[in-house]
């Protein structure tokens, strides 16, 4: 049991769903001839290696005796992932975002670096609002005023 | 006399006022970086791509180059002082450096590997400079298939000298070969797993890849851990004695002539150089047994072979558009964004960035040198910000840089996709760097494979017919027959051990 949870057999399982999913995802794309390859040639070529040698990575995982993975830490990796989708759906606002909700680089700022700061282990809110603070000033200057990027620091008033 | 000719015009542009900027710029980025465990340059690089794109092409590589230089001497710096590797090619400076400090010669450790990589710095830009010139020539011989062999070698040679598993390592360089094919088919115009998603009919950007892989994988990696720091010794006197700078000029010459040879071959880098050269070092030694308890030349052969390695990647990169190790693919990424396509027409086609950028990695080395000694004690203080005010500012910068790309929250999501695709890969043992190399190479290798089955009317024995291709997939063979061979499996095995 404890070598199907081993990082090589798990890395050969990743590398064959890549490889199907490649295939599936490709199979409208023609194949063409040797000659004249289609769109089709090298990404099918590829997915098959990608399955041989996922094939090969998993089977021999099974007859060693492997490095067990770790059980991921749920916490940083949730939190910096939503903290990003968040930015991204905040800083430039989508047509599924309410129009009252503010928008702009100071309110995706504070929350990217809210739900970031849950992410570790330690969480003293005075600290939080100190960064948050120091990182406003720094990304206006450097991006709004020294790089004249064409962003809005916050929708409708800069 | 065309060498003068061509150093001449390096250095006129190397040293106009904006370009000394950016040099200092990136020097300054990466000596920060190089201080700060826990972000490294691939991850620096991957998130500046973006800002990149508004400089002048020139500007741009040459802050990056400081970048990637600029971390191996701050690396030194808080191995030495804090017992602390800044970076994954100083580690082995911890073993002496760190007891050199604790002996009272913190002062001379910090100058010999400063000097130390200064020399190497030196030595690795001239041998670029004397090189660069016959390869291109050689370069541009090279028919399609010629091209498709070489890259097959460099994506081989990368995989056999990075660490962990060879097979886990080519299916990574498979994978990233599979991930460049999406976009628009160049031939055809047909769209290949673009699932109707209009950004991605351009391919994936390269930058956002980059930044989930290795930035955002590694800040949610030094997350999960807590670090635990301990005091920096004060520095007293900066100046080796007689008898310290006798022991060091040799090991620096030695390291230096080792590291520039690794840094060449794809896959090999500082990490490699510095490893390699402390274990010459200590094979060579008359007194092996003060070796980890604070001998100068295991401060002074490793910190001028990593620096020197940093300099000679460069060569295989710059002449033939073939990167040896993640940071190198990154620099062609940040050539394909300001629209050069790396390769042999680099030198010919833009002398002034060429031999500009080559010109400024010595003047960068001095910069380093001048930047490095007198402020010593300002980067030291930097090592008291905790891990949890940097998360956040990284992050932040990460997304603000990949939303610039193209003015799209797109980009942005991509950077959080891949940033769990890259935490994956590290919980399985997967190397993030062949991937990189085959995303970046990929697009071209299957125009050349293409390219060269069309010209020989779909034979592929046309691979097999050429003599610049037949004696690189020889090459490519030779190592991976090597490979498996179980006592060279055993060596490298144990080397890796040493590292990790």
């Amino acid at each position: 049991m404890s070598r199907l949870l081993s990082k090589d057999f798990l890395s050969g399982v990743m590398f064959i769903a890549f490889g199907l999913t490649a295939l599936w995802f490709g199979r409208h794309l023609q194949m063409g001839t040797t000659v004249r390859m289609g769109p089709g040639y090298v990404p099918h070529m590829l997915a098959y290696i990608m399955l041989a040698l996922g094939g090969v990575i998993s089977v021999m995982a099974l007859f060693t005796q492997g490095e067990r993975t770790e059980a991921p830490q749920w916490r940083p990796i949730t939190m910096v992932t939503i903290g990003i989708v968040l930015f991204a759906v905040l800083f430039e606002p989508m047509s599924f975002v309410p129009a009252f909700v503010p928008a702009g680089l100071i309110p995706s700022l504070i929350v990217l670096v809210l739900i970031a700061s849950l992410g570790g282990d330690e969480f003293k809110i005075t600290e939080v609002i100190f960064n948050m603070v120091v990182l406003s000033i720094l990304c206006i200057i450097v991006f709004k005023v020294g790089l004249q990027m064409n962003i809005s620091v916050l929708r409708g008033v800069w | 006399m065309d060498l003068l000719h061509n150093l001449t015009l390096g250095f006129g542009v190397a040293l106009t006022f904006q370009n000394l900027f950016y040099a200092l710029v990136g020097c300054m980025v990466g000596t920060l970086i190089g201080v700060l465990p826990g972000i490294g340059p691939v991850a620096t690089i991957a998130m500046l791509l973006p800002i990149t794109f508004h400089l002048p092409p020139t500007a741009a590589l040459i802050m990056l180059a400081g970048i990637y230089y600029g971390a191996q001497y701050g690396g030194s710096t808080t191995s030495i002082l804090v017992n602390l590797p800044g970076e994954a090619s100083s580690v082995v400076t911890c073993l002496d450096g760190y007891q050199m400090a604790r002996n009272g010669r913190a002062g001379a450790a910090l100058s010999i590997s400063a000097l130390g990589s200064f020399f190497a710095g030196t030595v690795g830009t001239l041998i670029i400079v004397v090189f660069a010139e016959p390869l291109t020539r050689m370069a541009q011989k090279f028919g399609p298939a010629d091209y498709c062999s070489l890259m097959a070698l460099g994506l081989v040679a990368a995989v056999v000298l990075a660490s962990g598993s060879v097979l886990k390592a080519i299916a990574m360089v498979f994978l990233g070969l599979l991930f460049g094919l999406v976009g628009t088919d160049v031939n055809t115009g047909a769209q290949r797993f673009t699932f109707d998603i209009p950004e991605l009919s351009d391919g994936i950007d390269f930058a956002p890849i980059a930044m989930g892989l290795f930035g955002i994988a590694e800040i949610v990696v030094n997350l999960e851990r807590r670090m635990s720091r301990s005091g920096a010794i004060k520095v007293t006197s900066l100046w080796p004695t007689r008898e310290e700078a006798r022991r060091a000029w040799p090991a620096v010459v030695r390291g230096t002539a080792l590291g520039s040879l690794l840094g060449v071959l794809p896959g090999g880098g500082p990490t490699l150089g510095a490893f390699s050269a402390y274990t010459l070092e200590k094979k060579l030694s008359k007194t092996p047994e003060i070796f980890g308890k604070g001998a100068v030349e295991g401060v002074a052969a490793p910190e001028a072979a990593n620096n020197a390695a940093a300099q000679t990647s460069f060569i295989p990169m710059l002449t033939l558009g073939i990167p040896s190790n993640a940071v190198m693919a990154l620099m062609v990424g940040a050539m394909i964004i300001q629209g050069i396509q790396p390769g042999p027409e680099v030198m010919t086609k833009k002398p002034d960035l060429f031999w500009g950028m080559i010109a400024s990695m010595w003047v960068g080395n001095l910069m380093l040198v001048i930047i490095n000694l007198p402020m010593i004690g300002m980067w030291v203080k930097l090592l008291t910000v905790p891990y949890r005010f940097l998360a956040p500012a990284i992050l932040l910068f990460c997304c603000i840089g990949a939303y610039s790309l193209q003015n799209s929250s797109f980009h942005v999501l991509q950077v959080a996709m891949f940033g769990v695709v890259g935490y994956m890969f590290v919980r399985l043992g997967c190397e993030g760097a062949p991937f990189l190399l085959g995303l970046v190479l990929g697009p071209q290798m299957e125009e050349y494979f293409r390219r060269a089955m069309l010209l020989s009317r779909g034979d592929p024995m046309v691979f097999l017919q050429r003599p610049i291709s037949l004696g690189l997939l020889i090459a490519t063979a030779i190592l991976l027959v090597l490979m498996a061979l179980p006592s060279i499996k055993k060596a490298r095995e144990e080397a890796f051990q040493e590292e990790g």
